[in-house]
């Protein structure tokens, strides 16, 4: 069987005797070898270059180049494994030993034994089948590792599509670091400006590596970055998320997850972390707060909105926000310790100007691992609360032309409602897609926002905003609502859109009015040219953007008019 | 074996424990050592006494397990566990999921 599957084989033979080569060729031929003869080592050269050869016989003593030389040459210049078997009459054992020295795999001693001499060929021929399987495999597994790494690059733009923003920079006060094929360790990081111009953030940890951890994060990424520009809440865009993930990953599979979203308005962080280290708040030298995971990760049970574990706190310029993945306290250093989380601590307890903490904690690590191979990635942000902040480029929303036309649309809300869901996203989405209005949809959504906001903490749920004036009473504010939100048993809102054509057909008048069915109350005492004089700061912002605000009915009633151009050009 | 399993004699309840690190390469092991078993309204036993570090894919392993459980309308509880191993389970919530100690 073996011997079949050696013929067709070529078989180079080198000898400068004649009769020695026809012997060969005959002996061999008729075994079904393919032979060629050569007389001498340079022609055995050029013939190895030209031809598909398997094995040689080689003659040593031989004009121009002997076979020694030739032996030597050969292993030196052909990659592939060619055998050499020595043809001698010097049966001495140091011309033996140089056979093998020079680079012959076997030898044999004339005059042959030709049954000897095929037993050889086909032991040979036997291992160069398994080089050449050998090679085989390795080419093809090169081939996969080059298509993998092309499908990897696929899959990377395709995802920097998806997450455009990189919100980086002095101006916004985000830094954070990532290894550059960072999402085929499983790690993510989101930014998007949210309707108070501060920063809605996401940083994520899939379970995997590779490809499957880039597939969980870009619906992910697609998620965030449309509903948080739809001006969703953030516990909102967690809740989709984590409904995406349970329907797209495998059991086995999650994301870790913190997410931070900053009321520039009001200066209050809201944390919620699912499965990643702490995240610390630094303050004048020091950490004055860690936010622990308190959520499971995200893709493994339904959860609402309202379920994930939210923690508040009020910001001062100045403060950072550190927020870091496994990976940092996973770190190991060749002894095989890990990074942990004393020694991020660590970074912080000494005295380091504020803006070079980041670049410390990260020195830090990369000094402790010492060259030692990273099994995890390595991800670390920090968030700078900072006074000024402007955006790259904001991110506005899909600016389509639509002429302007006639349309009124209504959104009755009961108190169940209300409880349940936040329907501004849903009526802006409403608006946006019947009347884009261009530059103006951020100031739209901020007079409805307010004007909602006033209807429901107000005038149905009776909340005295000036809880809000501190920072501490905005979170006893919101705490207050969420209860009385829960225990209410009635109330209604009621908003109406109505858009009107303008004479010249090149803008329109938005007429919003809101409706609660509260108690209302004596906005006729009041001096309206006060600016004081509203409740809050929620109506006096709304009367500064339209065109002209007025409180009816008995103050349960508010219409704003707001005017707009067509950018028809 | 770096995972063994027994079942009780009276079908209720079973024991998988761990040894050494639980990470990605028990994966078939830690499958295979549940798979066949099948528990009526009983508790699945997962002693990590014998664990001092488990990574994301034994959180994972974890869940599979709890789904084989569900399934069966058996839980599961996590047992034995060291100080370590309790804040990694901790951080990801897991006491929400199952029942622990």
């Amino acid at each position: 069987m073996n011997d079949l599957q050696h013929h067709g084989r070529t078989v180079l033979v080198v000898d400068d005797e004649q009769s020695n080569r026809l012997l060969l060729r005959t002996l061999l031929g008729r075994d079904g070898y393919h032979v060629i003869e050569v007389e001498n080592g340079e022609q055995a050269l050029d013939a190895i270059n030209t031809l598909q050869i398997d094995i040689i016989l080689l003659d040593i003593q031989m004009p121009v180049m002997d076979g020694y030389t030739t032996a030597s040459i050969i292993k030196q210049r052909v990659k592939r494994f060619i055998p050499i078997i020595f043809l001698t009459a010097k049966t001495d054992e140091a011309s033996l030993v140089k056979c093998i020295e020079a680079g012959g795999d076997d030898f044999l001693i004339k005059p042959f034994n030709y049954l000897l001499l095929t037993a050889k060929l086909n032991s040979l021929l036997r291992i160069v089948s398994l080089y050449q399987d050998i090679e085989e495999k390795n080419r093809s597994i090169q081939q996969h590792n080059l298509q993998m790494m092309q499908e990897m690059n696929v899959t990377k733009k395709v995802f920097e599509k998806v997450s455009k923003n990189d919100m980086r920079g002095p101006h916004t006060g985000l830094k954070y670091a990532m290894s550059p094929m960072s999402m085929f360790n499983g790690d993510v990081i989101m930014a998007e400006k949210n309707q108070t111009s501060g920063l809605d953030l996401m940083i994520a940890d899939f379970t995997g590596h590779g490809l499957s951890a880039a597939i969980g994060a870009i619906p992910i990424a697609d998620v965030f970055h449309t509903m948080t520009r739809k001006c969703f809440l953030f516990t909102d865009v967690l809740a989709e998320a984590n409904n995406k993930l349970i329907d797209l990953l495998p059991t086995q599979m999650f994301m870790a997850a913190v997410m931070l979203s900053v009321d520039r308005s009001n200066n209050i962080l809201s944390v919620v972390n699912a499965g990643l280290p702490d995240v610390y708040l630094y303050r004048n030298n020091e950490i004055i707060r860690s936010f622990k995971s308190q959520n499971i990760p995200l893709g493994i049970s339904k959860m609402s909105s309202s379920q994930f574990e939210v923690e508040m706190q009020p910001l001062e310029y100045g403060d950072r926000l550190y927020v870091f993945t496994d990976g940092v306290m996973e770190a190991a250093n060749p002894q095989g310790e890990m990074f942990g989380r004393n020694r991020v601590l660590d970074a912080f307890s000494e005295d380091i100007p504020g803006d070079d903490l980041f670049d410390s904690i990260l020195a830090r690590c990369a000094e402790f691992s010492d060259g030692a191979e990273q099994t995890d990635d390595i991800t670390l942000l920090e968030l700078c609360h900072q006074p000024q902040v402007s955006y790259p480029h904001s991110a506005e929303f899909s600016n389509e032309v639509r002429e302007p036309s006639n349309w009124s649309l209504q959104f009755d809300l009961d108190i169940k409602s209300l409880r349940q869901f936040d329907a501004l996203p849903y009526i802006m989405q409403a608006v946006n897609n019947l009347q884009p209005l261009q530059s103006g949809r951020t100031r739209l959504h901020t007079i409805l926002t307010e004007m909602f906001a006033n209807a429901l903490d107000h005038g149905l749920l009776k909340l005295d905003s000036s809880m809000k004036d501190s920072p501490q009473g905005y979170m006893a504010f919101y705490q207050e609502k969420q209860r009385r939100l829960e225990q209410a048993d009635e109330g209604s809102i009621n908003i109406s859109l109505e858009h009107t054509l303008q004479e010249d057909g090149r803008g329109g008048r938005l007429t919003l009015t809101v409706v609660d069915s509260g108690d209302g109350y004596d906005y006729r005492a009041l001096d309206l040219g006060n600016n004081n004089a509203y409740s809050g700061r929620g109506l006096k912002l709304v009367s500064s953007l339209c065109t002209e605000m007025k409180i009816l009915g008995k103050g349960n009633v508010i219409t704003a008019l707001y005017d707009w151009q067509a950018d028809l050009s | 074996m770096s995972v063994t399993v027994q079942v009780a004699d009276d079908n209720k309840s079973a024991t998988i424990k761990l040894h050494e690190r639980f990470d990605f390469s028990l994966h078939s092991d830690f499958r295979n050592a549940y798979k066949d078993i099948t528990l009526l309204d009983g508790e699945y036993l997962v002693d990590l006494s014998g664990t001092d570090y488990l990574d994301s894919s034994a959180l994972g392993m974890l869940l599979l397990l709890k789904e084989h459980a569900d399934a069966q309308l058996s839980s599961v509880r996590l047992v034995g566990f060291n100080d370590e191993v309790r804040e990694i389970l901790n951080i990801a919530s897991f006491d929400k999921l199952f029942q622990m100690g």
